[in-house]
């Protein structure tokens, strides 16, 4: 296959990006919603193109790798990026300035996303991830005159730097005591044996900072931070996809690169799930704000997708592909109700979601089967892939684990339901009208519902692609 | 060069990086600091001179201390506000810092002593400016492209973020 | 004679005391600086590795140039920020932003 083929998919989100850049500078002021309608429309086709791509297999001047694995994780993000795109029509809208920069950067970071899913390089990799982090800061900073984001623009720049820089210290100790920053070339140093004290502290400074970027306890203080302030489409997206590509980077470095080195680091993976899942879980319970409430029950998802990387086999690896398609569904879901929620009533209180059922029965509906998605009750979707990951970590024998996460899971359904009995029990304040949902949000919503149910029921075609995804990975 | 010669050299930028980097972190005036940021940097560009990376020496000089130190003493002097002698004071957590910093610069030193130095030192491609271009736009052209995207966003983003809100609600 | 090891340890000291202030510094411009501190002892270590395990191939080196670019980039935008901050709050310090509020 040439170059240009393979690389056809982040071509043309690299393309759709630097277009709207442009085209924002060139629309009238009144016509600027047509940004948002081309963005979610390219992103749509190039999705499609990803789906069309999906059994691509190649390598890009060694450094960049083209697998069904990485593919699966860009259809993700773009899924994931187009959701974004149409909740944010109406929020973005409101702000007045810089639309066509506001989804220009939603794309490019997305753009650093699929780089760091395909990155088999190093450098690459920590370019991609470069990418994704500051075009995330900027758009945390883009509630102009708000200084809840302004402080949320802030702690992630400096978070995100101080984490880098860390990750950066890894990596550069396990270029220097392996003498390459090709992933193959360095599992294939890290399989003769040679495990040098020096690339053990580089372990240890890379662990730290994929944990970071992928909000694990004890690394994850930035996030409540960061995801109440930031405009809540951003926040929706940052909670989804830069935890999934945080994910997709770890697995390359992690069971690729650092495969045969498995036993050194998987006891720091155990505690980092046993602390993600519990203080994720707890922590939720005395949440007051919608975005805070969902920020730490993103920490707890991170402790279950953390899971798959404990069983540390095909099993899990499938797992977490499966669980992060549907956590992308399911939490994008939660945080558009949100949005529009807020679009209407300038509130993230949960106490303020009192008669959400009566005044907009869609929103609610949506809301109460995406906690439910999250909480993994069945029928839905949630259910089929946290039992997977159960199943995963059973298989290698940590049952105290599986049993662990059950019983946090049992925590959670209790806090998501505290927000489905206000929304359904609660009275709706006097005076409130009924919020219109634009007509976008609608079939955006209505996709999520119907994803959560589908993939709820009869599971098997996702499932199989994430399985023979992971197969890919492993073979 | 002698190797008498380069160990002096290498303790002499040894001690002047560290006892600057120190200043930047202990002093109380963030002006101070920011200036020996710009000393420390330049610490930093004697030692690529000393691992014979002249061309990495010239890159450290241009972007470090000729713009990121001048941008962040221009976010110095924007957000001058109060007493500049009390600047650049400790937070709350600097204890709990102080202890994880000294543990990893212990791991750190614990593992170097464990690494046998018995490495020779190799010697540069002899067009070493050639070898870096074709690196740039051979194996490494993906991450290079990301690299003009990075600066384009950031670019924009820094723009977009500064820029004078309009009061226009 | 001089080894990686000196080298490697420069590095490791100067990271530990960009991190130092990184996490121990109120300001956010001078919690930028021990960034900036770290990022440059991350490419000592990457100029002296490349110097000493395979100088004929200059991947430590593109490496170093590239943590150049993105050092760069990160100060330019922060920098953006903490003004962003300044103009609405008239400080710039980080942890009376509600620094790791529960």
């Amino acid at each position: 296959m040439p170059v240009w083929e393979l690389l056809s998919v982040e071509l043309l989100t690299a393309f759709l990006g630097l277009g709207l850049l442009v085209l924002g500078l060139l629309v009238p002021k009144g016509q600027k919603r047509g940004l948002g309608y081309l963005a979610a429309l390219g992103l749509v086709g190039i999705a499609a193109l990803a789906f069309a791509l999906r059994e691509a297999q190649g390598v890009v001047w060694e450094g960049y790798i083209i697998d069904p694995f990485g593919t699966y994780f860009k259809l993700l993000f773009l899924f994931a990026a187009i959701l974004t795109c149409v909740s944010s029509f109406e929020y973005i809208g409101r702000l007045g300035n810089g639309e066509g920069e506001y989804y220009a950067l939603i794309i490019l970071s997305t753009l650093g996303m699929m780089i760091l899913a395909s990155a088999g390089e190093l450098i690459t990799l920590y370019l991609g991830l470069e990418l994704m982090t500051i075009s995330f800061c900027i758009l945390a900073t883009y509630r102009r005159g708000d200084m809840k984001s302004a402080e949320a623009g802030i702690k992630y720049i400096i978070l995100g730097a101080l984490s880098s820089a860390i990750l950066l210290y890894g990596l550069s100790l396990l270029y220097g005591s392996t003498g390459s920053t090709l992933i193959k070339d360095i599992s294939l140093v890290v399989n003769s044996g040679g495990v040098t004290p020096l690339m053990v502290v580089g372990m240890i400074f890379l662990l730290g900072g994929f944990a970071f970027k992928m909000a694990a306890v004890p690394f994850h203080m930035w996030a409540p931070d960061v995801y109440e302030g930031a405009p809540t489409p951003v926040t929706a997206f940052l909670s989804v996809a830069s935890k999934a590509a945080a994910f997709a980077a770890f697995l390359r470095v992690f069971f690729v690169a650092l495969g045969d080195s498995h036993p050194l680091w998987a006891e720091v993976i155990v505690a980092l799930t046993i602390l993600s899942v519990v203080v994720g879980n707890l922590v939720a319970i005395p949440q007051k704000n919608i975005k805070r409430l969902l920020a730490y029950s993103s920490i707890s998802q991170a402790g279950y997708l953390l899971l798959g990387i404990v069983a540390f086999s095909t099993l899990g690896v499938g797992a977490i592909l499966y669980h992060s398609m549907l956590y992308v569904f399911a939490n994008m879901g939660a945080f558009m109700v949100a949005t529009v929620f807020y679009n209407a009533d300038k509130s993230d209180e949960i106490q303020d979601y009192a008669g959400l059922a009566r005044r907009s029965p869609l929103l609610a509906a949506v809301m109460l089967f995406s906690l439910l998605s999250l909480a993994g009750i069945p029928p839905l979707a949630g259910f089929v892939s946290k039992f997977y990951l159960f199943m995963a970590v059973i298989d290698q024998g940590y049952i105290w684990l599986a049993i662990l996460a059950v019983l946090m899971s049992m925590v959670s359904v209790y806090y998501y339901l505290q927000v489905v009995k206000v929304m359904y029990l609660g009275d709706p304040p006097p005076g409130r009208p009924a919020i219109e949902v634009p007509l976008g949000v609608q079939i955006a919503l209505a996709c999520s519902l119907a994803v959560l149910f589908l993939f709820g029921i009869y599971p098997t075609p996702l499932t199989n692609y994430a399985f023979s995804s992971a197969a890919a990975f492993f073979h | 060069m002698g190797s008498t010669l380069t160990l002096v050299a290498f303790w002499i930028l040894f001690v002047l990086v560290v006892a600057s980097a120190l200043a930047v972190v202990l002093l109380r005036n963030i002006v101070h600091s920011a200036l020996y940021l710009v000393l420390s940097f330049v610490g930093v560009a004697g030692i690529y001179i000393l691992l014979e990376a002249e061309f990495l020496a010239a890159v450290q000089i241009l972007v470090y201390v000729g713009a990121v130190s001048v941008l962040l003493i221009f976010g110095v002097m924007l957000t001058r506000r109060g007493n500049i002698r009390q600047s650049n004071l400790f937070n709350a957590f600097s204890l709990a810092a102080g202890v994880v910093s000294l543990a990893l610069c212990v791991l750190i030193i614990l593992a170097l002593a464990r690494t046998p130095a018995s490495l020779p030192l190799g010697s540069w491609p002899v067009d070493t400016v050639g070898a870096l271009a074709e690196a740039f736009l051979g194996p490494f052209v993906v991450p290079f492209e990301v690299a003009a995207i990075l600066l384009l966003v950031g670019i924009v983003g820094a723009i977009l973020i500064a820029r004078e809100v309009k009061e226009d609600k | 004679m001089i080894t990686l090891n000196h080298y490697l340890m420069l590095g490791g000291v100067l990271f530990v005391i960009g991190l130092f202030g990184a996490l121990a510094k109120k300001n956010a411009i001078a919690v930028l600086m021990g960034i900036e501190l770290m990022l440059n002892a991350v490419n000592i270590n990457l100029a002296a590795f490349n110097r000493f395990l395979n100088p004929d191939k200059v991947v430590g080196l593109v490496f170093a140039i590239f943590v150049i670019v993105v050092a760069a980039v990160e100060v330019a935008v922060g920098l953006a920020i903490v003004i962003n901050l300044y103009r609405q709050r008239l400080n710039t310090s980080v942890d009376e932003a509600d620094w790791l509020k529960w």
